[in-house]
């Protein structure tokens, strides 16, 4: 009877499908390639396939920004919300997560999305995924023309203050 | 002639030859020309990207220039009350409805004039960019609707006021509580946040400018924001059809 119990415990647990780290999904990236100007902000789209037979388990999918010219990248300044939840994938399925950051530094970059395994039954397990990197290059900020600025600050609040000039002393006049 | 028209043109007199007019546009200058040197010229205030400074400008310039809107016509009913010039106005055969045409009018040619004021500001910060255009019709077409609907409400509010300084600071303070959250970070990325983005009339309206200009949206993308100041607009409008009779009057109007 046990030995029976047993089997069929078995073939239950065969037939329900386990959730799987995430070393089986693939991950990719909308674009190859982009130019920015500094202070620019930046779309990607994620998608998360899994081509497996068995659903995913839940994941974490994180942004990532490395600098390929050895400057200080503080992630915190590219986005404030670098880690989304992508819940779990049935098996065939695919999941879409967008995100938005600003490029702060100027230089070569590489952004790139990780997934690591986020659910009770999978954290800590597994390889993780990593998709191919985007070439982010970030050019100077295009100075704004001090030179040109300077003489629409100074006449537009003279010619305004010439007509108020001219209305106070209208009134005076007709007072 | 329309009797509005006529009320519309001896506000219009009193506003821009009586002196307010001038003045309070000249100070708006004074400010749009602080911001655009700083915008222009200050590597210590931020890296702003040049469509960052243009969109900066943009909302400083709708904020002030409803701010100004709405003291006037916070101005408008109340001030006329304590004046005592209201007497004579009522006395006129102009309908009450006409009365309020014509006084919001008047007040947003002082909205219009802001905007006047702003294009050499946004074309210093945006000329060699596409966004320039962009920012025209924003202004044009969001902070007018945004306009309209703010300044019916202070006149809603000068007609409701025991007086003149009531009503200044219960309009000064509405618009202060409808600009606080656009300074909020990331207030859209929560229902709760987002929700009280889309009720707000300024917030919301600053939303899509940001949405179109920063984050490069199509003009449909975040239409519905502008739900909240177009209801602004036919709400005050409804108010004033249904109940000027009663909301223009020498003494307050009580519901």
């Amino acid at each position: 009877m046990i030995r029976l119990l047993a089997t069929l415990g078995a073939l239950l647990a065969a037939s329900t499908p386990t959730p799987q780290p995430p070393g089986g999904v693939q991950v990719s990236l909308d674009q190859e390639r982009i130019s920015a100007s500094i202070g620019q902000v930046l779309t990607l789209d994620t998608t998360v396939t899994n081509p497996g037979s068995a659903p995913t388990d839940r994941l974490i999918a994180h942004l990532n920004v490395a600098s390929l010219d050895g400057v200080y990248v503080d992630l915190e300044d590219w986005s404030g919300d670098v880690t989304r939840v992508v819940e779990p994938i049935p098996a065939g399925g695919d999941a879409s997560v967008e995100w938005e950051f600003q490029a702060v530094n100027t230089g070569n970059f590489d952004v790139y999305v990780v997934l690591l395994p986020g659910g009770s039954a999978t954290a800590g397990r597994g390889p993780l995924v990593a998709s191919p990197p985007v070439h982010v290059t970030v050019a100077p900020r295009q100075e704004l023309n001090s030179g040109g600025a300077l003489p629409v600050t100074i006449a537009v609040p003279v010619l305004l203050g010439l007509g108020v000039l001219a209305t106070t002393r209208r009134r005076r006049r007709t007072a | 002639m329309n009797r509005w028209v006529v009320v519309a043109r001896q506000e219009i007199r009193d506003l821009w030859l009586g002196g307010r007019g001038p003045t309070l546009v000249f100070a708006f200058s004074v400010l749009l020309s602080a911001m655009t040197y700083l915008s222009a010229t200050n590597r210590g205030l931020n890296f702003l990207e040049q469509r960052e400074a243009v969109n900066l400008t943009l909302q400083v310039a709708i904020a002030v220039g409803v701010l100004a809107t709405m003291v006037v016509a916070a101005d408008a009913i109340s001030g006329e009350r304590e004046r005592h010039t209201l007497e004579a106005l009522l006395l006129t055969p102009v309908p009450r409805r006409d009365i309020a045409l014509g006084k919001l009018v008047s007040t947003l040619t002082l909205w219009a004039a802001c905007v006047v004021v702003s294009m050499p500001y946004l074309w210093v910060l945006g000329r060699s960019t596409a966004v320039l255009g962009q920012a025209v019709v924003l202004i044009a077409l969001v902070g007018t609707l945004v306009a309209v609907g703010l300044t019916g409400v202070a006149l809603l509010v000068s007609a409701l006021s025991d007086s003149n300084k009531t009503s200044l600071a219960v309009s000064l303070f509405v618009l202060l509580a409808l600009f606080a959250p656009t300074q909020l970070p990331g207030m859209p990325k929560s229902w709760v946040g987002d929700l009280l983005v889309r009720v707000n009339p300024l917030a919301s309206g600053m939303h899509y400018l940001s949405a179109l200009m920063l984050n490069r949206h199509t003009w449909r993308q975040d239409l519905s924001y502008l739900l909240s100041p177009a209801l602004t607009v036919l709400l005050t409008t409804t108010v004033f059809v249904i109940a000027a009779p009663r909301l223009i009057r020498l003494t307050r109007a009580t519901s």
